[in-house]
């Protein structure tokens, strides 16, 4: 007998749980948890009284502010142009160090590289590939004449600011990665 | 702003998805589809709807610029609540922090603070029921604190009991049993009205 009122009592709470959950909607129970309200004077008052208290909450939120939304909406873009600058910041930063590194091991690229790239023509390409190659027999030079003059730790250490600098870019541009794939909701 | 009746329909993880491609209508649709709860629910929290306002319409600021930053596992709900309750809480710290102590002498001789009560703007004031609005908040006031946020969650906030266990990082079971128990507080004292 006791165990069978405590089976009862423990299916009331079960039931009243639910009903809380539910916020007193007795549809939206089972079939044989909903007969048991039908049965139960205890379950039927929680439901009744639990819908009630849903009613109450349901009135006690106050009503949309549009202001808020206004307010919100307006802000967003400048937000959004702040926010992309403050992300620019690090990636030109990294990017100057690299160039700085660069520069540092490899030597200043001939002013004739520079002023020989436009134009499609031709010529103008056979000008560039010209200048490059005069480019890159420049830095060789430079860069052993560098080797000879220049202490090879201070080398080291340019070459580890380019390379830091690269490290930068791209875990900026990790951060910038589209989120995905969505957890299914549950 | 165009509020398109089909990107009220999308789900928070295509809104923010398209929030993400800089898409700010479809986080207009998340503001317009958060914002009273979120109000609401700040409200309780911080005891002053102007205030509420403003920290809601500070949390959603926040939530834009930090969407990327998002991690998809969690609900936007939850997250975004998340914040907006990090808001209420730095905000109550700081008036306290900003109290003014007043000091009275007991009838024991001894020195005693004096809190004032601040003239916050009640957020039940649109009720029009007083009677029910005060008791409510007399009744949310003195439930226990475990008991009460997780009433704001759930009826201020309008989150369902799984968002408030993920909100909480606490077991459905916990959550529905507590929820439970301070319903059957709240019935009791406000069974005049219900």
């Amino acid at each position: 007998m006791i165990a069978e009122e405590a089976h009862v009592a423990s299916e009331c709470q079960t039931i009243q749980e639910a009903l809380s959950e539910y916020r007193g909607e007795v549809v939206r129970l089972g079939a044989t948890e909903r007969q048991h309200v039908d049965a139960c004077p205890g379950c039927s008052e929680v439901a009744a009284a639990e819908m009630a208290l849903g009613l109450i909450f349901r009135e006690a939120v106050a009503p949309a502010d549009p202001s808020v939304v206004a307010g919100v909406m307006a802000a967003l873009r400048p937000v959004r142009i702040r926010r992309r600058v403050v992300a620019f910041v690090p990636v030109a930063a990294s990017l100057l160090l690299a160039v700085v590194g660069a520069v540092l091991v490899g030597g200043v690229p001939g002013s004739g590289v520079v002023s020989l790239l436009p134009g499609w023509s031709t010529q103008g390409w056979s000008a560039v590939l010209g200048g490059v190659s005069d480019w890159y027999s420049a830095t060789s030079t430079v860069a052993a004449a560098a080797t000879a003059a220049i202490d090879p730790a201070f080398l080291a250490a340019a070459g580890m600011i380019g390379l830091i600098g690269l490290a930068v870019v791209v875990a900026t541009a990790r951060r910038w990665r589209k989120i995905s794939p969505w957890r299914k909701s549950d | 702003m165009a509020v398109t009746g089909k990107t009220e329909k999308l789900s928070d993880e295509r809104l923010v998805e398209l929030a993400l491609d800089g898409d700010e209508d479809a986080y207009g649709a998340l503001v317009r589809r958060y914002q009273r709860r979120l109000t609401a629910f700040l409200g309780q929290l911080v005891g002053d709807i102007e205030l509420a306002r403003e920290l809601s319409q500070e949390a959603f600021i926040r939530a834009w610029s930090a969407l990327e930053r998002f991690d998809p596992r969690y609900r936007f709900s939850t997250w975004l609540f998340r914040i907006a309750h990090n808001l209420g809480i730095d905000h109550l710290r700081r008036r306290r922090l900003q109290t003014v102590g007043l000091y009275r002498t007991d009838s024991d001789g001894d020195e005693v603070e004096v809190v004032v009560a601040a003239l916050d703007k009640d957020p039940l004031g649109h009720l029009e029921n007083r009677a029910l609005a005060e008791e409510l908040h007399q009744v949310i006031d003195n439930l226990r604190p475990e008991y009460r946020e997780l009433v704001l969650l759930r009826h201020f906030g309008g989150l369902s009991y799984q968002e408030i266990a993920e909100f909480k990082e606490m077991p459905l079971g916990t959550v529905k049993n507590k929820l439970f128990r301070a319903h059957s507080v709240l019935r009791k004292a406000l069974a005049v009205f219900v």
